[in-house]
């Protein structure tokens, strides 16, 4: 399986034949790419349930407080 | 006129053509209740969230093994060398971009007929990562290009129908935040992604109907003497179902967080938020 690699040295493999720029530009990219796109759909997540936690906590004490207005009026 | 006995055999026939159309109007019942279940936002975080990971596992997979053949193992092309292992990034960005219009077509036809909420944010979340993966297949074919055809850029067929893409993919996600009412947007959304199709054809036989610089599609064959033999078009399958799969991957994160802020008053968000 080793001997149809394409490349005898890992200088070679980096070299890509004269086409170092064009080669490893688009692949780092792609892993740019793929990293943001899951990345950013991740900590979104984080950041809504965060939010709604926030208003569900403020939507409860405030219902306390129109209660405990109710009880003491 | 009917006989004695004749009476009884009528009755059944009657009887059996009833409960044939009660079984047809049940199963019309079953059929809807089961769309209307697919449209159900919660019924889809629910699924998606136990395929998510499987997806994720399999996407992996083809990635590491379609990445290490497409850099190690494939030969350099006669003619453009090395710079052939770029085909392994940029075929399948460039055909799986062409599924974004379509589907958002689809998505936008089920919003302005049935109202399913679900097939909104299909539309919605789809057209930015869309419009990421136009811009990414455009860059690497330019950079592709700046070598093999000696220029970065050409106004040829296939290239000015691509980036016309990318511009109609940034109009649909500019229409939809410039319209502050929701169901507006969501209509004119699903009215330009449909109107938007007609593009896809284009890119899809500009090759064909131009003399154009981008080359044909070259197709593949099973024979060794063939311009494409397996070993080159194998890891670029490989590559175009990983990519396909990070598609999935990439819209299901994105609807989940939609249905999560559309939802967010609903009974089912707030527990699930209770519990985080």
């Amino acid at each position: 399986m080793f001997d149809s690699i394409q490349f005898s040295s890992i200088g070679e493999f980096f070299s890509m034949g004269g086409y170092a720029f064009n080669v490893w530009t688009v692949y780092t990219l792609f892993v740019l790419f793929f990293a943001i796109n899951l990345y950013f759909p991740l900590i979104r997540k984080k950041q809504i349930l965060s939010e709604q936690k926030r208003r569900l906590i403020v939507n409860r004490e405030m219902q306390t407080l129109k209660n405990d207005d109710g009880e003491n009026s | 006129m009917v006989r004695p006995g004749e009476h009884d055999i009528l009755l059944t026939s009657m009887h059996n053509l009833n409960s044939r159309q009660e079984s047809a109007v049940q199963r019309a019942n079953y059929m809807w209740m089961w769309f209307s279940k697919l449209g159900s936002p919660k019924w889809f975080y629910e699924l998606s969230g136990k395929w998510l990971p499987w997806l994720v596992v399999a996407m992996s997979l083809l990635l590491v093994v379609g990445i290490t053949w497409a850099l190690l193992f494939v030969p350099p092309d006669y003619q453009q060398g090395n710079t052939i292992r770029i085909m392994y990034i940029h075929v399948p960005f460039a055909s799986i971009s062409l599924a974004f219009f379509p589907l958002m077509a689809v998505a936008g036809t089920i919003t302005l007929v049935w109202r399913m909420k679900l097939a909104d944010m299909v539309a919605k979340t789809a057209a930015p990562l869309g419009a990421w993966f136009t811009a990414l297949a455009l860059a690497s074919g330019s950079i592709w290009g700046s070598d093999i055809w000696g220029t970065w850029w050409i106004w040829d067929g296939r290239l000015t129908s691509m980036l016309l893409q990318f511009f109609l993919l940034v109009g649909v996600i500019s229409l939809r935040s410039a319209l502050e009412d929701a169901e507006a947007a969501a209509k004119a959304c699903a009215v330009l992604s449909i109107v938007g199709c007609i593009n896809v054809f284009v890119i899809k036989y500009s090759v064909d109907w131009w003399n154009t610089l981008h080359q044909p599609s070259s197709g593949f064959s099973l024979s060794d003497q063939a311009p494409n033999p397996p070993e080159v078009w194998i890891p670029l399958v490989i590559m175009i179902f990983a990519i396909y799969l990070f598609f999935a991957v990439s819209l299901i994160l994105s609807i989940r967080n939609e249905i999560l802020v559309r939802e967010r008053r609903s009974q089912w968000v707030e527990e699930l938020v209770q519990g985080t």
